[in-house]
C-alpha cells in the first residue's frame, strides 16, 4: 500500500476546538479529574444499618476476573464507607421488592446530592451508588451461602481458562419511550389498575415495589427543580437566568408528566436513566437508549416546525445532555486502570436502520447526532449505526466521513439483514425483529422489553482443543478437567478429533452454564430491581421483577471467545496431520506440551504451512462455519431453572482474548501459551492476509444466523486508505458490500502505528485518543501497556 | 514457461486493490515485462520465469531446503542461505521443506479458470463500489493469449476490467484486447526517446504510436507518469507530456504523477539484482506539488499524485 505524505497525527488529532463556549468549558471541566473536586460520581454507599448489611454482590462483578481477587476488600470497605439510612419501623414487615423499593426512593429523597453545574442545560450527575441489599438476617444467610458456592465455582472455571459467567447488571433497553409518551405518572397509573385485579401475593408485592420506585424520579426531579428555581433568583445575568427558570419548570413535570418538548424530553431521558444506574449500583454498563433518534426525532421535528427551537441550540442540548453520559466512568478517571477495563461501559444510542417495511427511518435528526458525535468527541454514550440494504448514500458517505478523519473508530456499524435474520432464528416475534437494536457494544436485543444477558456468561472455545489433546487434562494445574476423550494419538480421523472436540466443548459450557444458573437465582431471590422493572415491559403485566424474568423476552447469552485460534488450531491438525501426514499427533501434542520450546521449525510449520481462517477461502471457512454452528446451536438447548431464561449465543469477547491467554496452553495454530487468542469473529492477527474484502467475506461465510447476539468484528485501515473523497467513496462502497455479505456489526480504526506509538511516548499529548478495543473504545493512553502493544501490533501488520 | 489461452504465468493477485483504477477492484499482476525500467518497483516481475527468493527476516536457519535442492544450488548455515543463482531452477523444492516460507518461488504457472475463481470472489465488491479488475504486470500484453481468454470471462461475467500497460508490444495486441477493455491505465515515462531509451531500454515511438490509437478507440485513459529523479523528474519533461495530452489526446481522463518509490530496494536484494537506483531520494512534496501546478497550466484538471513522498 502506497502512503501518502501527510503527517497523519495532526489529521487525526480531534481537539473539539469549534465547540461553543458553553460547551467547551462543560467538556473540560469533565476531563478536571484531579481539579474537580466539588462535583465527581464516586461511589455513595447506604446501608440499613444491620450487621449482617451487604452493600456489594459478587456475582454482579462475576464477568470481570481482574476484580475477583477483590470481592471481599470492596464488599466490607463499601459497607464501612456507607451512610445509614433511615427508615420506618414497618420497613421489615414488608417484602423484599417493596423493602429495596422503599430503600432506593428514600436514598433518592434524602442523600443523592443535587448539584448544578455552571452553564449545563440538562442536570443530574452523581448517580454512583453502592445500594443495601435489605435483605433480612435470615435472608443474608442464605444468600450468603449461595454466593459463596457460587464464587468458588467461578473462581475454578476462571482459573483453569474455562470462561466465567454471572449475573450481570445493565445490558439492556429500558422502555424510555414510555415514559416520553406517558410519563411516570402514567406508568404508575397502569401499575395501580393492575394491582386493582392482582391476587397472588407476590405478584402484589412486586406492583406495589414497582409503583414506589416509579415515585422516586418525580423525588429527585422536584429536588432540582427547587434548587434551580434558588439559582434562577440569585443569577444576575439574564441570559442564564432565563434558562434556570426554564429549567425549573421543566424538572417540575418530568419525567413524571410526559415530555412535551425535545428539551423536556432530554432531561426527563437522563434523570430515568442516571436512576437505572443508582437503583442497580452499577454505573453505566450496557445501559443502552435503542434507536435514538427514532425515540427523539418527533419532539425535536415538533419544536423545529414550531420555531421554537434552532437546529443550533437543539445541538446544543444534546451536547449538555451526552457529557453527562461520560461522568459514568468519573471514578475512574483518577486513577486509570489497566486492562481496558475501565472506559468499558457502553451506554449505547443506536442511529438509523430500516422501518417495518424495509424502509430506511434516517432522518435530519441522525444527522444532528452524528455532528454532535464528531464535533464532541467523547467516550459516551456510544454511538451504533444501523446500515442496511437501503441506507441512504448521504448517510454512507456521511458515516466514511467520520470515520476517515476521526481518531479510532467512532462508532460502531450494525448491519440489519444479518442481524435480524439470527434474531428470527432464536424465536423472537417477527413484527418487532426490525425494531431491534444493540445494547453495550453490539449486541442485538429487542427494546424495552428484552433482557438478554448479553455478557453473563464467556466461554473460552479454545481451551477444549487443549483438553483434547491431553485426554481432558488441564495443562496448567495438570489436573483432570474434562471427560476423558481418548488419547489423541489413537484418533484415526479427524472426525474422530472433532466428535472429541465436540464433547469438550459441552463439558465447558455445562460448566459454565451450571455456574450462571446459581447466579441468575440468587438474583432472583435476593436482588429484585424494581424501579429498572418499572421500565421493562412484561414485568408489570406479569407482577414479576425483571430479576425473576419479568421482562417479555429473557435471555442468557453465551459469549464465544477465541473462535478464530479454535478454527486455525483445528485446521492446522486436519491438514498437516490427517491429510498431509506431515506433523505427527505425538509431535504435535509433545510440543504443545513444552510450549514449542525448542520446537520452533514445527511452530513455523503450523503458522505457515497451514489454511487459515479470514482468507475467503472455502477449505477453512467450512471447518470455521461447523465449529461455529455446533456450540451456538447446541447452547441453545440450555435453560436456567429458577427463571426459565434460555441460552443463546455471541461473539463479543470483550478482553478475555487477552485475560485468558496465560490460561490457554499453546494451541496448533502456532500460538504460544500467553499470546493473546483471537478477538471477536476477527482472524487471528496476522492470519488474514488477503485484506479486508477476503476477511470479510470469511466473517459473512461463517454463517451468523444462529448468533442472535451477534459479533464483534474488527479491522484497521490506514489512513492512506482513506485520504481523499476517491477513497472515503471506497470506504463506503465496502460497507454497502458488508450489508450484503458480512457479520452483524463492524468497526473500523483508522489509525496508524506510527501515531499509537507516539502515544504511548507522551500520553500526555494524548489524553483524549480514542480506540476501539473490542466493540468498545477506551483512551488510549488509560489503558495498559500490554493491550496498547497490542493494539500497535495490530495496526502496524496491516496490508 | 507455458503461456497459452488457458493458462499463464501469474506472481500475484491482490484483492482490494484501490490504487489502480476506479472503485474497489482485484489486480491479477502477469510475468514479464519487454522494458527495463531503472525504478521498477516489481522487479519480480520483469523475467517470464518463476524464480526463488529468499526472505531473510523470515529464515529460522532450519536449513532443510538445503537438502531438498535437487541441484545443490544452495548453501547456508543458521545465519541464512544462499542461492546459486546459475544452478537454481526454481523448482521449489526447497521452498516447499521450508517452515516459514523463507524461500519463495515467485510466479506461479495458472489455468484460467483458477484466476476467474478468484477474481469473482470479490464480486460483491466490485458491484457496490464501481470496481473490477485491473490486469498489471509486468507488461500483461506479453501474454496475450492468456489475457485475452481472462478478459473474454471478465466480459461475461460483467466484470469491469482495465489494462495497466506500459505500451510496448504490437498494435495488433492492443487491436485484439481493445473489445475486452473499460479503461486503459497507461504508462508514459517521457516523450524523449533518447531519455526513454537510456530508462527504460526501449525508444518511446511505438508506445506513443499505440497510446494514440487506442485514444482513437474512445476507451476511457488513464495517463500515468512515475516521477523518476535524475530521468523524468523535470518540469520541462512532465509539461511536453501535459501538452501532448492536451492537444493530441481526446480519452485521457485522468493524469497521474507517479513519485519515485524505494520500497522496493529488498525485493531487488532478494531476487539477487542490483537496483541501480538504490540510493535516490524521494521526491519532495513540494517538488510534486510543482508539477502538478505545470500540468494544470498546461491545462489539464484531473491530475493526481499519490504514494510516497519527503515531507521536506
Amino acid at each position: 500500500m502506497q502512503q501518502n505524505g501527510t503527517s497523519p497525527a495532526k489529521m487525526l488529532w480531534n481537539p473539539a476546538e469549534s465547540l461553543p463556549p458553553r460547551i467547551k468549558r462543560l467538556r473540560e471541566e469533565f476531563y478536571s479529574f484531579y481539579e474537580r473536586d466539588y462535583f465527581r460520581n464516586e461511589v455513595m454507599a447506604f446501608t440499613t444499618g444491620k450487621p449482617w448489611d451487604s452493600v456489594y454482590s459478587p456475582h454482579n462483578w462475576g464477568v470481570v476476573p481482574e476484580v475477583f481477587l477483590f470481592f471481599e476488600c470492596y464488599s466490607q470497605s463499601l459497607l464501612a464507607d456507607a451512610a445509614v439510612v433511615e427508615l420506618p419501623p414497618s420497613f421489615w414487615k414488608e417484602p423484599l421488592p417493596k423493602r429495596r423499593a422503599l430503600f432506593f426512593r428514600k436514598v433518592v429523597e434524602s442523600h443523592l446530592p443535587v448539584r448544578i453545574l455552571q452553564g449545563e442545560l440538562v442536570v443530574g450527575g452523581q448517580f454512583n451508588t453502592a445500594l443495601s441489599r435489605s435483605l433480612t438476617k435470615r435472608e443474608a444467610a442464605a444468600w450468603k451461602r449461595m454466593e459463596s458456592g457460587y464464587v468458588k465455582l467461578l473462581k475454578a472455571a476462571d482459573e483453569s481458562g474455562i470462561g466465567n459467567g454471572g449475573a450481570t447488571p445493565g445490558h439492556l433497553i429500558p422502555d424510555y419511550r414510555t415514559v416520553l409518551e406517558i410519563g411516570f405518572k402514567g406508568l404508575v397509573k397502569r401499575f395501580n389498575e393492575l394491582l386493582s385485579t392482582a391476587t397472588n401475593k407476590k405478584a402484589r408485592a412486586a406492583l406495589e415495589a414497582m409503583i414506589i420506585s416509579a415515585e422516586a424520579p418525580c423525588i429527585l426531579a422536584n429536588r432540582y427543580s427547587e434548587e434551580l428555581g434558588k439559582r434562577a433568583a440569585d443569577e444576575t445575568d439574564p441570559l442564564r437566568k432565563r434558562e434556570l427558570e426554564r429549567m425549573a419548570t421543566i424538572c417540575s413535570r418530568v419525567p413524571w408528566e410526559p415530555a412535551q418538548n425535545y428539551w423536556e424530553a432530554l432531561q426527563s431521558l437522563w434523570f430515568t436513566h442516571m436512576l437505572v444506574m443508582a437503583a442497580e449500583s452499577y454505573p453505566g454498563a450496557g445501559l443502552s437508549y435503542g434507536r435514538f433518534d427514532q425515540l427523539l426525532y418527533p419532539y425535536y421535528k415538533k419544536d423545529i416546525d414550531a420555531d421554537s427551537l434552532t437546529p443550533d441550540f437543539a445541538k446544543e442540548l444534546l451536547m449538555c445532555f451526552f457529557i453527562k453520559h461520560n461522568y459514568a466512568y468519573d471514578f475512574q478517571g483518577r486513577v486509570g486502570t489497566n486492562q481496558g477495563i475501565n472506559s468499558g461501559f457502553g451506554q449505547l444510542i443506536t442511529l438509523s436502520g430500516m422501518g417495518k417495511n424495509g424502509e430506511d427511518l434516517t432522518n435530519d435528526f441522525t444527522y444532528l447526532c452524528l455532528e454532535v458525535i464528531q464535533e464532541l468527541n467523547m467516550l459516551e454514550p456510544k454511538p451504533n449505526v444501523r446500515l442496511h440494504r437501503g441506507s441512504p448514500h448521504r448517510l454512507l458517505a456521511r458515516v466514511s466521513d467520520i470515520i476517515a478523519h476521526a481518531q479510532g473508530a467512532p462508532f460502531l456499524l450494525n448491519f440489519d439483514e444479518q442481524s435480524i435474520r439470527a434474531l428470527r432464528w432464536i424465536g423472537l416475534p417477527e413484527e418487532e425483529l426490525w425494531d431491534y437494536a444493540p445494547v453495550g457494544c453490539l449486541e442485538n436485543t429487542l427494546q424495552g422489553n428484552d433482557r438478554s444477558g448479553t455478557v453473563d456468561v464467556n466461554i473460552n472455545l479454545a481451551k477444549a482443543v487443549e483438553l483434547v489433546l491431553f485426554n481432558g487434562r488441564d495443562q496448567q494445574t495438570r489436573l483432570q478437567k474434562g471427560p476423558k476423550s481418548g488419547d489423541p494419538r489413537s484418533f484415526e480421523t479427524f472426525d474422530d478429533f472433532m466428535s472429541a472436540y465436540r464433547r469438550q466443548t459441552d463439558y465447558c459450557m455445562k460448566t459454565l452454564i451450571e455456574l450462571y444458573n446459581i447466579s441468575d437465582e440468587i438474583r432472583a431471590r435476593f436482588e429484585p430491581t424494581p424501579y429498572l422493572s418499572t421500565l421493562v415491559r412484561g414485568c408489570a403485566e406479569k407482577g414479576k421483577d425483571i430479576t425473576e424474568g419479568g421482562a417479555h423476552y429473557n435471555f442468557i447469552t453465551m459469549e464465544g471467545v477465541a473462535l478464530g485460534t479454535t478454527i486455525d488450531s483445528l485446521l492446522a491438525i486436519k491438514k498437516l496431520v490427517y491429510e498431509d501426514g506431515r506433523v505427527s499427533m505425538d509431535e504435535l501434542a509433545g510440543a504443545i506440551d513444552v510450549n514449542f520450546e525448542g520446537r520452533e521449525p514445527l511452530r513455523q510449520l503450523l503458522v505457515n504451512r497451514a489454511p487459515k481462517f479470514g482468507n475467503d477461502d472455502q477449505y477453512a471457512d467450512s471447518l470455521a462455519r461447523e465449529v461455529s454452528n455446533y456450540w451456538t446451536m447446541e447452547v441453545t438447548k440450555y435453560r436456567s431453572p429458577y427463571t426459565g431464561r434460555r441460552y443463546r449465543a455471541g461473539y463479543l469477547s470483550w478482553n478475555y482474548w487477552i485475560s485468558y491467554a496465560p490460561k490457554t496452553s499453546a494451541t496448533p495454530d502456532g500460538r504460544k501459551r500467553g499470546s493473546y487468542l483471537s478477538n471477536g469473529l476477527c482472524p487471528v492477527n496476522g492470519a488474514d492476509r488477503h485484506g479486508p474484502t477476503a476477511m470479510i467475506k470469511s466473517v459473512g461465510n461463517l454463517g451468523l444466523d444462529t448468533v442472535p447476539n451477534g459479533g464483534s468484528h474488527t479491522f484497521s485501515l490506514s489512513p492512506s486508505l482513506v485520504r481523499d473523497r476517491e477513497h472515503i467513496d471506497k470506504l463506503a462502497a465496502l460497507l454497502r458490500s458488508y450489508t450484503e455479505h458480512g457479520g452483524t456489526a463492524l468497526q473500523i480504526n483508522i489509525i496508524d502505528a506510527d501515531t499509537l506509538r507516539a502515544a504511548q511516548k507522551n500520553p500526555d499529548e494524548y489524553r483524549n485518543l480514542l480506540v476501539r478495543i473490542t466493540g468498545y473504545n477506551a483512551y488510549f493512553v488509560m489503558i495498559g501497556k500490554e493491550i496498547q502493544d497490542e493494539i500497535i501490533a495490530r495496526e502496524s501488520h496491516r496490508i | 514457461m507455458r503461456s497459452d489461452a488457458s493458462r499463464g504465468m501469474i506472481f500475484s493477485i491482490q484483492k482490494f486493490s484501490t490504487e489502480d483504477g476506479p472503485g474497489i477492484r482485484t489486480t491479477v499482476f502477469l510475468k514479464g515485462c519487454p522494458l527495463r525500467c531503472l525504478w521498477c518497483h516489481n522487479p519480480e516481475s520483469i523475467s517470464r520465469n518463476p524464480q526463488l527468493v529468499w526472505h531473510s527476516p523470515r529464515c529460522i536457519g532450519d536449513l532443510a531446503c538445503i537438502g531438498a535442492c535437487p541441484r545443490g544450488a544452495l548453501s547456508g548455515d543458521e545465519k541464512g542461505v544462499a542461492v546459486n543463482r546459475e544452478a537454481c531452477e526454481s523448482c521449489g523444492n526447497c521452498a516447499a521443506v521450508c517452515p516459514t516460507g523463507a524461500l519463495e518461488v515467485i510466479g506461479r504457472e495458472m489455468a484460467a479458470d483458477e484466476v476467474m475463481s478468484e477474481i469473482l470472489k470479490d464480486a460483491l465488491f466490485y458491484r457496490q463500489s464501481g470496481g473490477g479488475v485491473t490486469f498489471s504486470g509486468g507488461e500483461p500484453t506479453l501474454q496475450h493469449e492468456f489475457l485475452l481468454t481472462l478478459l473474454a470471462a471478465c466480459r461475461n461475467a460483467g466484470i469491469h476490467t482495465a489494462l495497466d500497460t506500459c505500451g510496448y508490444n504490437r498494435r495488433e495486441i492492443f487491436r485484439s484486447l481493445v473489445p475486452y477493455i473499460d479503461l486503459f491505465l497507461y504508462d508514459l515515462k517521457s516523450l524523449d526517446d533518447e531519455l526513454h531509451k537510456r530508462a527504460t531500454g526501449v525508444g518511446v515511438d511505438l508506445i506513443i504510436g499505440n497510446l494514440k490509437y487506442l485514444d482513437s478507440t474512445g476507451i476511457p485513459l488513464w495517463l500515468r507518469t512515475p516521477v523518476i529523479p535524475g530521468y523524468t523528474e523535470r518540469g520541462e519533461n512532465i509539461r511536453q507530456i501535459a501538452r501532448f495530452i492536451r492537444d493530441e489526446l481526446t480519452n485521457v481522463k485522468r493524469y497521474d504523477l507517479l513519485p519515485f518509490s524505494n520500497l522496493c530496494a529488498s525485493k531487488y536484494d532478494e531476487l539477487g539484482i542490483e537496483f541501480s537506483l538504490a540510493g535516490a531520494p524521494l521526491m519532495k512534496e513540494e517538488e510534486m506539488k510543482e508539477l502538478e501546478a505545470i500540468t494544470r497550466g498546461e491545462g489539464l484538471d484531473n491530475v493526481v499524485i499519490s504514494g510516497l513522498m519527503s515531507r521536506k
